[in-house]
């Protein structure tokens, strides 16, 4: 019955890695032929079925100019626009969660849990809600097609994630830990930062990964806020495609794009498998 | 150290409502320096709001504290050099057990060695020392509540110690040696400690004065022996003491005697100026004795169940629909099933409304 369970789970485990990794493989192998080897049959491994080539590679970091597309500029754009953006959603959505964790506020009938929802809905609503407001706030500022435009765009769309997760993983640190500061000698500040704080990091990286994933793979304002001046890496990876499908360039460009989540997963796997973000993911 | 002095306190946690509900009513009460005290009370009576008021976690709706004669009624938490240890143990898990313990010492600015000095002390006193490098939150939970112990007495002229039911998650073996350890503690620094608790054993073991607590009200405040023997009400009598205190509706009957059906009972109480209305009789089941040549004060009672709890014996027995229990040495056979029980007249409690005459 033992080695039966065994077996069974370790096929699963096999068929669910080949599903997973199946994919990539056959972007890596797309990203190194050419024109020939995608479109005359179907080949599956270099040197053996088809001459593997740089070429799908050299064109997203070649100039426009010179036949190239460039797309080394709007990945750095996006490296920009997304961590700037997490970080200032991570450091002002943990400031108002702790508040909304902490103290009580009242407004008419407006209740804490209220002002939660409020961070909340700003999710829920549609994009395409938000693409007007957006573009005639950004254009009546003038940093319409300029990052600076988008990472302010950016926070308001990060933000309510990081508060959604942060007032969760506060509500459940006991409150007993910052009072137990204060008759230690802090004051509310020093609570926060030097105890409250540094017990929630598992929360914050969460919070962090999910800001860094939402805001990378955004294409829609990325979309309609820029034109020529600023370009996301999204935007540009769909430009890629036309009448001729580059199936090579295009892979290459997808594997690029998905680098930094894969290095984000890799690092924040190591506390999801200590078990520290149990409270944090639920 | 300080003697802290809670004068005309009183809490409600909606005081804007038309009728408040106080989750303590008014109450004035002084914390000797040095001394031991623990405040008894069944869930919800107000021990902890009274702690919270202490240490300034929550600002008192009525009244003042003052520590030493100086009013802080409006200091802060932090500036009231208070410790306060809670039922589960806080620490700070991502510090060592040393930076725990040295907290409170670093917040406060003390010198590197006079914080090395009170870490080391301390630890020595609660058997930490061989953990002081290790991860804070490694340790088991009992070590973990020894932390929080320690934050409170690393500091040498801390106010009080004030401790909500401390020993909760700690085994029973280990809780013996604690409260042992904290008495020594108390004599040694000469620290204040005030210890919550709804156990009474522990109350009694652990403190020079006990102060008990029901509905927001301090119904007694005493030695263990008063509060035994003398208890002021007939809450006292029945939270007091396993199993709880004899508690009989009688009439008056003379000056200084009861009755309970038709048996007359002595007490050493004047009653004479009391009105025959919800008059009560309270006598502990330890005092209650198996008759031997008495010839007064004598109830007769059919036996209904005989415990043995390995020390004494525990009678339960009936007089008409009035259940009495009596706590005998267990050398004593009981062959009847009737058997005649003497109440020692100066210790029966008249009570008139629930309060002891």
């Amino acid at each position: 019955m033992e080695k039966l369970y065994k077996f069974l789970k370790y096929t699963f485990i096999i068929l669910w890695t080949v599903f997973i990794v199946a994919p990539f493989l056959w972007a890596i192998s797309t990203s190194f032929k050419d024109f020939q080897s995608v479109n005359s049959k179907v080949t599956y491994i270099p040197w053996l079925d088809f001459e593997p080539t740089l070429e799908g590679w050299r064109v997203l970091v070649k100039s426009p100019a010179r036949g190239g597309v460039d797309i080394v500029e709007p990945y750095f754009n996006s490296l920009f626009v997304t961590c700037t953006a997490s970080l200032i959603s991570i450091v002002l959505g943990t400031l108002a969660a702790y508040a909304l964790s902490r103290f009580t506020f009242k407004a008419g009938f407006v209740r804490n849990n209220d002002i939660t929802f409020f961070f909340i809905s700003q999710r829920i609503m549609p994009p395409i809600v938000l693409s007007i407001p957006f573009f005639i706030f950004l254009s009546t500022i003038g940093l319409l097609d300029s990052l600076i435009g988008l990472v302010v765009v950016y926070i308001v769309l990060l933000m309510p994630i990081a508060v959604w997760i942060m007032v969760d993983f506060f509500n459940r640190v006991p409150k007993e830990l910052d009072e137990t500061a204060l008759i230690d000698g802090c004051n509310p500040y020093q609570a926060f930062y030097k105890v409250v704080l540094p017990n929630s990091i598992p929360g914050l990286i969460v919070a962090g990964m999910f800001c860094i994933i939402f805001g990378w793979i955004d294409f829609f304002f990325a979309f309609i806020l820029t034109f020529t001046e600023v370009q996301l890496l999204p935007v540009k990876v769909v430009a890629l495609n036309s009448s001729i499908t580059p199936w090579w360039s295009l892979s290459a460009s997808a594997l690029i794009s998905v680098a930094p989540l894969i290095i984000v997963a890799f690092v924040v796997e190591r506390y999801l498998s200590k078990g520290n973000l149990s409270g944090a993911l639920k | 150290m300080a003697k802290i002095d809670l004068s005309n306190i009183s809490h409600t946690y909606n005081p804007k409502d038309l009728e408040p509900t106080y989750a303590l009513n008014p109450f004035s009460m002084t914390w000797e320096n040095g001394k031991r005290y623990a405040i008894l009370g069944p869930s919800g009576c107000g021990k902890t709001t009274m702690l919270n008021i202490v240490s300034g976690l929550i600002k008192p709706t009525q009244g003042r504290i003052l520590f030493d004669n100086e009013d802080v009624t409006n200091q802060k938490t932090e500036t009231r050099n208070i410790s306060q240890v809670f039922q589960f143990p806080v620490i700070y898990n991502t510090m060592s057990v040393y930076d725990n313990l040295a907290f409170p010492l670093k917040c406060r600015d003390f010198e590197k060695n006079k914080i090395e000095e009170r870490v080391q002390s301390v630890s020595e006193t609660l058997n930490l020392s061989s953990f002081l490098n290790m991860p804070a939150r490694k340790l088991t939970a009992d070590q973990k509540q020894l932390i929080s112990l320690g934050r409170g007495l690393v500091r040498e002229d801390v106010a009080a110690v004030l401790m909500d039911e401390p020993l909760t998650v700690i085994d029973p073996d280990l809780k013996f040696r604690l409260r042992r350890n904290l008495k020594e503690i108390n004599e040694e620094y000469k620290t204040t400690l005030v210890y919550v608790t709804h156990d009474q054993n522990e109350a009694m073991t652990f403190a020079d004065n006990i102060i008990v607590m029901d509905q927001g009200e301090i119904v007694q405040v005493g030695l263990p022996k008063d509060l035994f023997e003398r208890p002021k009400t007939t809450f006292v009598g029945y939270f007091i003491g396993s199993p709880a205190m004899n508690l009989f509706e009688t009439q008056l009957h003379t000056d200084n005697s009861v009755k309970i059906n038709d048996t007359t009972i002595k007490t050493n109480t004047n009653l004479s100026k009391l009105k025959n209305n919800n008059i009560k009789l309270g006598i502990r089941s330890e005092f209650v004795k198996v008759a031997k040549d008495e010839s007064e004060n004598l109830v007769e009672v059919n036996i209904q169940k005989i415990e043995d709890f390995g020390n004494f014996k525990l009678l339960t027995t009936r007089m008409g629909q009035l259940t009495i229990k009596s706590k005998i040495n267990r050398e004593i056979e009981i062959a009847n099933d009737k058997v005649k029980l003497h109440f020692p007249p100066e210790k029966c409690c008249v009570y008139q409304n629930n309060k002891l005459i």
